[in-house]
């Protein structure tokens, strides 16, 4: 922790990651239920 | 739904790299140089990332409700699934913004969560959703699910301006624009942003609206062809 106090910009990293980690981990869930639909069809 | 794409893009991608690359410094002089703020140095960056996810769930909600309302006036199941498309984006976000929030709070506050009155309507607002989902998978037959989940769609997207700006500001706490914070510079940094990062901030507000419609648009089509292999089968 004491690392991130004093290079702060890596908690600005850190945080823009969790947004597009979060995001692309739906955009997965979604590609798998297609993948899915398209497999019953 | 093109140009939505294209100007996602170009949005979010100006927000990340300048929201990452402009200097702070003490006098700012130039519209690409921020001012340093006591008690945030670097950290005044975050505000650019983790307000539009708030921001971006509370409009996610808010079309659940409207779509949730449409069903109910006007029975097409398409308007169901996109009350139910928009709601888990809504809940994504939701938990973008907890999340985010939560490294920032360890940094700033000292801890990843405080009970503060933002992260305990956040909590409450998680939890709201999370029983929406609940209550959407236990119901199996279609017109009483459309039906219920609808009218749940519109009871909690009532109870999102009340958690989102209505309690925050009448409690005291440690978000900037808590009770006796009118001018929102916060309680524990004094902080107001400046003109070129308030433009960055809308910038990135308008990114993350336009990112929420298209990804909505994927999950309604992905809905709506689910719905009809349900009916078919």
């Amino acid at each position: 922790m004491d690392f991130f106090a004093q290079n702060q910009m890596y908690i600005v990293l850190s945080i823009t990651l969790a947004i597009w980690i979060g995001v692309i981990f739906y955009l997965f869930k979604i590609e798998k239920k297609l993948n899915n639909l398209e497999k019953r069809n | 739904m093109r140009i939505i794409k294209y100007t996602t893009i170009f949005l979010i991608t100006i927000q990340i790299v300048l929201g990452i690359s402009f200097p702070l410094v003490a006098k700012p002089e130039h519209f690409w140089q921020f001012p340093i703020v006591i008690g945030l140095e670097e950290k005044i960056r975050n505000v650019i990332f983790h307000v539009p996810t708030a921001w971006t769930a509370t409009i996610a909600f808010t079309m659940s409700l409207v779509y949730g309302f449409l069903y109910l006036q006007k029975k097409d199941f398409n308007y169901e699934l996109k009350s139910i498309a928009s709601a888990e984006l809504g809940f994504l976000f939701c938990i973008l913004a907890t999340v985010t929030g939560a490294i920032w709070a360890k940094f700033n506050w000292g801890s990843f969560w405080n009970w503060d009155p933002r992260q305990t309507s956040i909590f409450i607002l998680l939890m709201i959703y999370s029983a929406y989902f609940v209550l959407r998978s236990s119901i199996s037959e279609k017109v009483k699910r459309a039906r219920i989940s609808s009218v749940y769609s519109i009871l909690a997207g009532v109870t999102v301006p009340f958690f989102i700006f209505i309690l925050p500001r009448i409690t005291s706490g440690l978000h900037p624009g808590s009770k006796g914070d009118t001018e929102g510079a916060g309680p524990i940094v004094q902080f107001k942003m400046a003109p070129n990062m308030l433009t960055l901030f809308f910038i990135g507000l308008i990114g993350f609206t336009l990112l929420y419609f298209w990804i909505f648009n994927l999950r309604y089509r992905l809905l709506v062809l689910e719905n009809k292999n349900e009916s078919e089968e």
